[in-house]
């Protein structure tokens, strides 16, 4: 895993923290990174979650049924 | 336009219901308050005068300006007499005349009669009014003067001569009326009254004057000269166009004598200046003749080579080529552009739309990224508009300031001292900073409250502020009711009440002392029309985003926002940061803040433009590094952005452009990204091209080309060649018809065009078919986004702490003579205040450490270190270290982290655990880095 | 034991009063330090049993109070000098301990702030009003319309400021008044206080008066409960004359170089720190208490035209019986001449000089003008102060006008051009006068007209006073020949 990637995720878990205390912080959080990322970005966390806290990846796994 | 003094009605205008009166013979009306000076003038009618100047309160002092009144008594001064309903007045009657001669013979009888070798010679008043009051003769003896006394010649940009002074208290008093800094005095009394500079020890440069000019242009005479004039000669023509420097926007008269450019003067009708400038806008401009502009576009393949001259078109050629060679070989995405918040909306639009259409992706982000792109979010979020809520004048309606994170009379020096009076006319002050900014107490002003607060807590700063406004009672809900969404209040309201954000829960965290905060928040609450103003020490933090909404909520909580005096106001520091951002330049949004993803506006868009249009967002600025670290993205167009001394952990901007096939650097300079360029295409000055920047308040505002380009285009036009290259066929003829485009495309600036802009001035965006000639405040009937909404901001600490290894906090700031990473500045003679950047450190943490001002000390982070000098001041805490980062051989960005802001990137600048001990010598890092710039920077010798 | 009364007012004491309290001590007698009657030739006056003894040097206190003193003067009540005086404002003076409150309350002090704080802000006003009062520092504006207007000025914050800036050549009764009897001037300014809505008063006092600026500062120390909530702070100047004038005293007040201010703003609308200020005199202030215990009539009955009520005349300079003359407004300049046993060198009288550096010489032809400012104004002079000095005929007025130039010079603040150039131009140009040039002449006279009309403040626009009235009437001493 490359620092890049390392980076997307502390994103991703940092998003997912300041939206905590948002009614659906798993929505909230996934709107924020299809509103505001690459889909490169979004592709490389797809590819590999590791290090997502709990609301980071299930947002992610939002973003993955809503790629399909 | 041929050059003419800027008019002069003698004082300020009244205020007050109408009043008619009659001056010899002729009715005038004017607003009770008036002069009967300024009545006279109102009507054409210029009765004498010398101290008087229609930007400062009546001094009465110089006794020309003396009239009859029917009625009364004696011949009183009409400076100081306000015209009153039925008053007759004469202003030319032969005891006036007699009078008048009688002082102006006084005044000549002092003064050296040397007009014809005089700087001022043709641009004095002295010499005017002697004329006026038609003194033919000097009948007195030659008797004691002041002739011949030493000039101080200490500041770098004007020059003082003392024979030549009429004590007229013009300066003295600019400096306090005006700049508010009260740097110049009158010293001794009667025949011995002078001008003097701080003490009797001090000469110009050594007294508090911070050089920003009002003196010089408040002078009648030679006394205070541009140095400019005193060499060059007096202006015979002049442009009124926009300053280049800070946010503020500053309109300047440029006084020119064929393509010389004389002295820049501020217009008194700019609406953000009011006719006051700084020591950057009004004598900072020598950057455009500097011998080490480019002035040819220079190609080479690597960046160990030297740089090769060529003409435009290989320059254009050879660039499209390599980026379509590039996208060939790693895809489309693989290719982006910076547009500059330093460049002119026009400029800035074209960059957008060079990437978005040109390189067909949406890989384009602007240096605002790094500063206020949690401005746009936050206050996108909580009100609808990504801007501030007001216009600069509001302050004068103001009660209570709230100042944070930002510092005012170094980073906006002009507002700052609209600031500065309407404080001193008692409005009261609360200041949020870590550093003791010079707004806590600086001559007549003291802050109420100073909440010197430890670096990164401002969340939880103002979430105790709004605990103390919620829990005593203090919120305006009837206000919130009406215009805020309430469950969403309710909900706030709830969290920010919870014991855990009270005052006294929080000061572990903040340092803060609660009591003092609850008494700021009380202020805030209650003390009239509340205002917040604030800049970077918001934005560039993990948390930049939060703050801003928090500061939203405090503002909808009270009701402070919708009406002149109050709202919320992001004090921005670049000239055009909030026009970069309105011309969509982030990979997100398209111009007007539109969501790339919204297909209806990319229909619009692509229907002008014939091109389809990408509907993703594309890479940030800190992304796009990431993304060339790892190989997938290998060129880049940056637009007047040193992105290497700007952005942070520089280690990490460097192996990111060292990994790129082609950096195209487009900049006036061999900046420090250049060294990492194959590709350099001279800019413009914003004296050399016409256009239009938009200032903090949302203002519109003309850019006037006053000279012809060195480098031969306009930067507009070079990014047009790149198009052409590219084989877009853009066909721009001037930037009016960018204008017009961006005005067809974009709903905000529909009423915006180059003749309205001359014809009114400068507009502040919305400009629509409901408001054609602007808004000045915004949400007055509702919030744009409809209801405002209360955004619950949980304070998160920074993942940056500090520990054993780096115990210290260091935030960075900037100074008043320097501008950002000085790439004008440092080539001006502004770096006789400022030649290097220092470390600022508190004397305990300084005696620990056996530091001494001007030891040379390792600054020291986990990204990196560099060596720098030392001040010791109690103006930082302890535990806190301060420095700025002007010089590039300090480069205090190898030192910050790439921690950024949760919902924007936008850096971390403003919190870096850092170590601090005393060095003998410059960083490895600094010494690599020399190396490298001195063989980056060398150009082939021409063949 | 003999009770021994002598002054400790400055004068006094500068004559050898403390030397000769002490020699009565080590004699046995009890030594009451009270206030000066105002007789300085007589000073240092010592009284015993009513009965005055004057001038007394050291040397002389045994035969004092042996009784076979020839210095005694009879009853001192009785002196000439003092029975002819109308004396309200100086009721005190010689009479009381400066700073005994028993002795201020004993002899009706206090009587007026009573009163005044059973009575409305508008009818204390309407009572100074009434009682005709003009301000005693020189311009003469009545007290009252001063009052009303800052009574009813905008204001949260109101200021009383005293000025005691008592810089004119000739002049001592605020001094006297301060340091004789305080608490008159305290009762004034607290009066004034409830008249206006203001809770603080400020004494501004110049450095040259150390005793007045002690005696002033413990009085305000002793009286301070009993003008609560009302508070007076007492500030010293720092040497300027022009610090005297009304708005370079509030400037100086302020902290701020003591620069003449523009009118209007007018200081009762916007004053000390912006806020609307009643700025008067010692002696307009001082004459408040009166007013108001006996009532504006009482007051009114003295004086005559829109003089009314008393001044404090302080007879000066080249004159046998110098001192403070409190009268009724009316008398003549001969007539105070006369009591003043004309010029202490015995030599004819040539020139007095009224109202201090600023005023006009009358020669002794105008001698019959009447002490009133309207009088005054119609003979191109002013009262100013009260302050009247005496010149025999051995005076130059050549040099006389030349000086007043050179004070004017002096003394400017610097800020209008009249003044801070014309003063010195003014000189120079009396100088070539002096040095034979009689084209002079008409050039001083053109700069006066233009100082008189053009300046700022009074001291540039009266400089011309003494300069014309000593060209006007004593043309022979600009004639150089004569003078050779």
């Amino acid at each position: 895993m490359s620092g890049t990637h390392d980076h997307l995720v502390y994103m991703a878990n940092q998003i997912a923290a300041n939206l905590a205390m948002e009614a659906d912080a798993v929505k909230a959080t996934a709107d924020h990174i299809e509103a505001f990322w690459d889909p490169r970005m979004v592709a490389a966390v797809l590819s590999d979650g590791a290090g997502l806290s709990p609301v980071a990846a299930a947002a992610f796994e939002v973003l993955r049924g809503a790629e399909v | 336009m041929t050059y003419q003094p800027q008019s002069d009605l003698g004082t300020p205008a009244g205020t007050g219901e109408p009043v008619t009166l009659t001056i010899d013979g002729r009715a005038v009306t004017v607003p009770a308050g008036t002069s009967v000076m300024r009545a006279a003038a109102e009507i054409g009618t210029a009765i004498p005068k010398l101290c008087a100047t229609d930007n400062m309160k009546a001094f009465g002092s110089c006794r020309l300006c003396l009239v009859e009144v029917e009625g009364r008594r004696g011949t009183p001064a009409s400076c100081t007499t306000p015209a009153e309903a039925g008053m007759v007045v004469h202003t030319q009657t032969p005891q006036l005349q007699k009078l008048r001669k009688g002082v102006m013979e006084l005044y000549i009888s002092d003064h050296p009669l040397d007009c014809l070798t005089c700087a001022a010679n043709g641009d004095c008043e002295l010499q005017d009014q002697a004329g006026a009051v038609g003194l033919r003769d000097v009948r007195y003896a030659a008797g004691d003067n002041h002739l011949g006394q030493a000039k101080d010649l200490s500041n770098p940009y004007f020059d003082f001569d003392p024979s030549k002074c009429i004590v007229c208290s013009r300066c003295v008093r600019a400096c306090d009326e005006v700049q508010g800094t009260f740097a110049l005095t009158i010293d001794g009394m009667g025949f011995g009254s002078k001008v003097s500079a701080g003490t009797a020890a001090d000469d110009f440069l050594s007294s508090e004057c911070v050089s920003c000019g009002a003196c010089v242009q408040a002078c009648p005479t030679a006394t205070l000269q541009e140095r400019a004039v005193v060499e060059i000669g007096t202006p015979e023509r002049s442009v009124v166009t926009t300053c280049a420097y800070c946010g503020v926007g500053c309109t300047f008269r440029a006084e020119m004598r064929g393509e010389q450019l004389v002295r820049m003067v501020p217009w008194k009708d700019g609406k953000a200046n009011r006719g006051h400038s700084c020591v950057k806008g009004r004598f900072a401009w020598g950057y455009a003749n500097h011998q080490e502009r480019i002035l040819n576009p220079m190609i080479r393949a690597s960046i160990d080579q030297p740089w090769r001259e060529v003409s435009w078109d290989e320059a254009f050629a050879h660039a499209a080529s390599e980026i379509r060679r590039i996208q060939a070989k790693y895809g489309k995405d693989s290719v982006g552009g910076i547009t500059s918040s330093r460049c002119t909306n026009e400029e800035t639009f074209l960059v957008q739309k060079l990437v978005r259409a040109g390189f067909q992706n949406n890989n384009v982000d602007t240096c605002a990224r790094v500063c206020h792109s949690p401005t746009g979010y936050g206050l996108k979020t909580t009100f609808g508009t990504s801007a501030g809520t007001q216009d600069f004048d509001s302050v004068e309606q103001c009660d209570v300031m709230l100042v944070i994170g930002a510092n005012p009379t170094d980073g906006h020096p002009v507002f700052a001292s609209r600031m500065k009076r309407r404080l001193r006319q008692g409005a009261k002050l609360i200041v949020v900073d870590p550093r003791r900014i010079d707004m806590v107490r600086t001559p007549h002003i003291e802050a109420e409250h100073h909440l010197p607060l430890r670096p990164g807590t401002n969340v939880a700063v103002l979430t105790a502020m709004a605990h103390v406004i919620v829990t005593e009672g203090l919120a305006d809900e009837a206000f919130v009711r009406e215009r805020c969404d309430w469950d969403e209040y309710r909900h706030w309201a709830d969290f920010v009440a919870n014991p855990r954000n009270a005052p006294e829960a929080l000061q572990p965290v903040t340092t803060v002392d609660p009591a003092e905060l609850r008494a700021a928040a009380r202020l805030y609450a209650t003390g009239g029309n509340a205002a917040i103003y604030y800049g970077l020490g918001v934005t560039e933090h993990s948390q930049g985003s939060s703050t801003v909404m928090a500061i939203a909520n405090l503002a909808m909580a009270t009701g402070n926002i919708g009406r002149p005096g109050v709202g919320v106001n992001p004090l921005r520091g670049q000239n055009n940061v909030q026009g970069a951002c309105d011309m969509g330049s982030f990979p997100h949004e398209l111009s007007g803040y539109r969501h790339i993803s919204d297909a209806a506006t990319r229909k619009l868009f692509e229907a002008d433009w014939g091109v389809a249009l990408d509907p993703e967002p594309g890479l940030r600025i800190p992304n796009m590094l990431d993304a060339a670290c790892d190989g997938s993205f290998k060129a880049l167009y940056v637009q007047g952005e040193d992105i290497l001394q700007s952005d942070p952990n520089t280690r990490h901007v460097s192996a990111g452009l060292a990994a790129m096939e082609c950096v195209i650097v487009h900049d006036l300079f061999l900046n420090e990204t250049a060294n990492y360029a194959h590709i350099f295409l001279p800019g413009s000055t914003f004296l050399e091209k016409n256009g239009t920047f938009t200032n903090a308040e949302r203002r519109i505002q003309p850019v006037r080309k006053v000279m012809t380009p060195i480098n031969g285009l306009e930067d507009w036009e070079v990014t047009q060649g790149l198009a052409n290259a590219l084989g877009l066929g853009w066909n721009y003829r001037h930037p009016s018809e960018i204008m017009d485009e961006i005005a067809r495309l974009t709903p905000t600036f529909a009423g915006v065009s180059f003749d309205r802009l001359d014809e009114l001035g400068s507009i502040q965006w919305p400009s629509t078919a409901a408001a054609p000639e602007g808004t000045p405040v915004m949400h007055i009937d509702g919030f744009v986004r409809g209801k405002g909404k209360f955004v619950v901001t949980d304070y998160i600490p920074t993942d940056e702490r500090t520990g054993p290894r780096f115990p210290l906090l260091l935030t960075t700031g900037r100074i008043l003579s320097q501008y950002n990473v000085g790439a004008q500045t440092r080539r001006t003679a502004n770096v006789v205040w400022h030649e290097e950047d220092l470390l600022e450190i508190h004397p305990v943490d300084a005696e620990d450490r056996g530091l001494k001002t001007g030891d040379w000390v390792r600054l020291a982070s986990r990204s990196g270190e560099t060596t720098l000098r030392a001040t010791v001041t109690d103006r930082v805490a302890p535990g806190v270290v301060y420095t700025t980062f002007h010089h590039p051989a300090t480069q205090a960005n190898v030192v910050t982290t790439d921690y950024s802001d949760w919902a924007t990137n936008c850096p971390e600048y403003k919190v870096t655990a850092v170590q601090v001990a005393a060095s003998n010598g410059p960083s490895d890092w600094q010494e690599d880095y020399e190396a490298l710039s001195e063989r980056s920077r060398r150009i082939e010798a021409a063949e | 034991m003999t009770l021994v009364r002598i002054p400790d007012d400055a004068l006094a004491v500068a004559c050898g009063a403390d030397r000769v309290a002490r020699r009565f001590e080590e004699l046995g007698a009890t030594v009451e330090r009270v206030s000066s009657w105002g007789m300085h030739w007589l000073e240092p006056l010592v009284e015993i049993d009513g009965i005055g003894f004057g001038p007394v040097g050291v040397a002389d206190v045994e035969g004092v109070l042996a009784g076979g003193s020839d210095l005694s003067v009879g009853r001192i009540e009785d002196h000439p000098f003092i029975a002819s005086q109308t004396r309200l404002t100086f009721a005190r003076a010689g009479k009381t301990r400066p700073l005994s409150l028993q002795d201020y309350a004993a002899t009706g002090g206090w009587k007026g702030l009573e009163r005044a704080r059973a009575m409305t802000a508008e009818a204390i006003t309407a009572e100074v009003t009434a009682s005709g009062l003009r301000g005693r520092g020189g311009a003469g504006f009545p007290a009252g319309i001063k009052w009303e207007t800052v009574r009813t000025a905008n204001g949260v914050r109101k200021y009383i400021v005293c000025n005691a800036d008592e810089g004119d050549s000739g002049t001592f009764a605020d001094r006297m008044l301060m340091e004789g009897d305080p608490f008159v001037l305290i009762e004034g300014m607290a009066i004034a206080g409830l008249a206006v809505g203001a809770a603080k008063g400020f004494v501004y006092i110049r450095s040259e008066y150390p005793h007045a600026v002690r005696k002033m500062e413990a009085a305000v120390r002793l009286a301070a409960p009993l003008v609560a909530p009302f508070e007076i702070e007492v500030r010293v100047g720092a040497g300027a004359y022009v610090c005297g004038e009304e708005t370079s005293l509030l400037n100086s007040l302020e902290g701020k170089r003591g620069e003449v201010r523009a009118k209007p703003p007018l200081p009762a609308h916007e004053g000390l720190f912006g806020c609307p200020t009643v700025i008067n005199n010692v002696l307009t202030l001082a004459a408040i208490p009166y007013i108001l215990a006996e009532g504006a009539q009482a007051y009114a009955d003295y004086g005559m035209g829109r003089s009314r009520g008393t001044m404090p005349v302080q007879l000066a300079g080249n004159i046998r019986f110098g001192g403070l003359y409190e009268t009724a407004f009316g008398a003549t300049l001969g007539e105070l001449i006369g009591i003043g046993g004309g010029s202490a060198s015995g030599r004819p009288v040539k020139a007095v000089q009224v109202g201090g550096p600023l005023g006009a010489y009358f020669p002794p032809s105008l001698f019959d003008t009447p002490f009133d400012y309207e009088a005054f104004t119609a003979r191109d002079g002013l009262i100013g102060h009260g302050g009247v000095v005496v010149f025999d005929d051995s005076v130059d007025m050549a040099a006389q006008a030349r000086f007043a130039f050179e004070f004017c010079a002096a003394e400017s603040c610097g800020k209008c051009t009249p003044c801070r150039i014309g003063a010195v131009r003014g000189r120079e140009t009396i100088e070539r006068v002096i040095a034979g040039d009689p084209d002079g002449l008409a050039l001083v006279a053109d700069l006066c007209e233009t100082m008189k009309f053009g300046s700022l403040c009074a001291l540039g626009a009266f400089t011309p006073y003494p300069v014309m009235s000593a060209i006007t009437h004593f043309p022979a001493d600009f004639v150089v020949e004569e003078r050779v």
